[in-house]
């Protein structure tokens, strides 16, 4: 938590991501199978991880969850509250990436089947949960929460046996046969769990700032955040030759939301500093 | 102990259906309400259509999910007047006794709606069944169970939000879905004779046992939060 280590992480972060998306976009050879739709391909290296770090999350959630209602720490509640916000970001990422590969693969952005169907409930799922968070008075909100977030961890496998006989059109999960397809997927896979880890992080952090309005560690963190939001520029380029577009708007999307979830972030850090002024002129 | 907690849940039952049964403020408004949402639905296709019996299970179960949100939010906003809920608090009683007695009386109200809706669909929807009813019968125990054994649990958890009776279809409806999509393949699959329902049925059964576990293991805890 020592605020001396997140600027090195952060940098080493950033580093990761642009590797992971050099590898994705450029290194990485083309797949020539049309159904993977060609150079939208790419979009896979951004999209399986995504969906990899927000189950992480969400188990991550459930474990929380279930130690706070032995332990009730506010810590504990704290870092649960992180694990399904930043999840839920992960997973929008996850739905749009997704869609905008199938719009060009399938020729529709959506399709009923089994994985999309259960992906998009459980996104439903942590958002209840979020709006629960919101709604719950102050008091009862850890306790009501956690016990959603369990009752939401059993329901997980029920989601995927129900929607078992859904026709699959999403792809296989792909054994890749090239290795030089693997190391991007993988180098992407490490740079986004290093991405939700920095994320978390920081969001665990302003947790416990607004839990005792003591806004001080905020400023810190917030610094060292806002270096993250360069990447997205080297996205915003245009191109032509059709796929490849394709997979553009979904690196963009993914940054877009991703980015638009850290402004928040600022935000709420700027709305913490203000009541913090705010009280240090009362006192 | 068990003895004390099975008198607890009859008086509880006991109380409701008397309650309910003076002023008949949930099931008139439940009723309606089905009745209400079975004829919008006939707009939307043609009800005579040899169609209707592939497409009546699931209009069937999703009329019937939104009625019984419309009743369980009835049953616990009656505690919430006058304090009860905080009464039963501070009470010895064993919590899982409310529980269980809300359960209990929401299935005996949402039952009696069923009884009311099927005959509804089959005369609205020209409905013949070509499986077994007692298979038939079986999947609507089981999915009013499924969904009152989580919906009570979630409307307990509604109520004490500030936006009570907005937030239990926002909980119920992502939770349920497993159950729904088992239920409505269940029932199309009875009525047109195509498939077995068995599988969808084992489903249920376990979505069930499972559920009532977790919901009687938390209901304390988040009857107590505080």
């Amino acid at each position: 938590m020592k605020s001396k280590l997140y600027p090195f992480f952060v940098g080493l972060v950033f580093v990761l991501l642009s590797y992971g998306t050099y590898q994705g976009l450029v290194a990485a050879p083309p797949v020539e199978e049309l159904a993977a739709g060609g150079e939208a391909q790419r979009i896979f290296y951004y999209h399986v991880p995504a969906a990899i770090v927000s189950y992480t999350l969400f188990f991550l959630n459930f474990v929380a969850s279930v130690i706070y209602l032995f332990k009730r720490n506010p810590a504990v509640d704290a870092f649960a509250v992180t694990t399904a916000e930043v999840g839920v970001v992960f997973a929008s990422a996850t739905l749009a990436l997704g869609m905008i590969w199938a719009r060009y693969a399938w020729g529709h952005w959506w399709a009923w089947d089994m994985r999309l169907t259960t992906f998009l409930i459980l996104w439903l799922l942590y958002v209840s949960y979020m709006l629960l968070r919101k709604a719950a008075e102050a008091g009862s909100s850890p306790i009501m929460a956690s016990a959603l977030a369990i009752i939401i961890f059993l329901d997980v496998p029920f989601n995927y046996m129900a929607n078992r006989w859904f026709r699959g059109n999403h792809p296989e999960p792909v054994t890749l046969a090239s290795p030089a397809l693997k190391y991007a997927l993988f180098s992407n896979m490490i740079a986004f769990l290093a991405f939700a880890a920095v994320i978390v992080w920081f969001r665990y952090t302003l947790e416990r700032v607004e839990q005792r309005i003591a806004a001080v560690h905020a400023q810190r963190a917030a610094q060292g955040m806002l270096s993250l939001a360069l990447p997205a520029v080297i996205f915003f380029q245009t191109s032509h030759g059709n796929p490849i577009r394709y997979t553009y708007a979904g690196y963009t999307v993914a940054w877009v939301i991703y980015i638009g979830y850290l402004l928040l972030l600022t935000r709420r850090v700027a709305r913490l500093k203000r009541e913090e002024q705010e009280l240090r002129r009362d006192l | 102990m068990s003895s004390s907690i099975l008198k607890l849940t009859i008086a509880n039952v006991a109380k409701d259906l008397r309650l309910e049964w003076r002023s008949r403020d949930v099931y008139n408004s439940m009723v309606f309400f089905a009745v209400l949402v079975v004829v919008i639905f006939s707009f939307s296709f043609e009800p005579t259509s040899e169609e209707s019996r592939h497409i009546a299970g699931g209009l069937f179960w999703v009329a019937f999910l939104f009625s019984t949100v419309v009743a369980l939010n009835q049953s616990w906003a009656r505690e919430l007047r006058n304090g009860v809920l905080d009464a039963y608090r501070i009470s010895p009683a064993p919590p899982e006794a409310l529980f269980f007695g809300k359960v209990l009386g929401n299935f005996i109200f949402v039952t009696a709606l069923e009884c009311l809706m099927v005959p509804l669909f089959v005369v609205f929807y020209n409905l013949s069944s070509a499986g077994s009813l007692w298979q038939l019968l079986l999947i609507l125990v089981l999915g009013t169970w499924a969904l009152v054994i989580t919906g009570t649990f979630f409307a307990v958890m509604s109520i004490r939000t500030r936006n009570r009776e907005l937030m239990l279809p926002l909980l119920l409806i992502p939770l349920s879905i497993p159950a729904v999509v088992n239920m409505v393949k269940a029932t199309s699959n009875v009525l047109t004779a195509d498939f077995s329902a068995v599988p969808h049925i084992k489903f249920l059964a376990v979505y069930c046992v499972v559920f009532t576990t977790a919901c009687f293991l938390l209901f304390e805890t988040v009857l107590n939060a505080e």
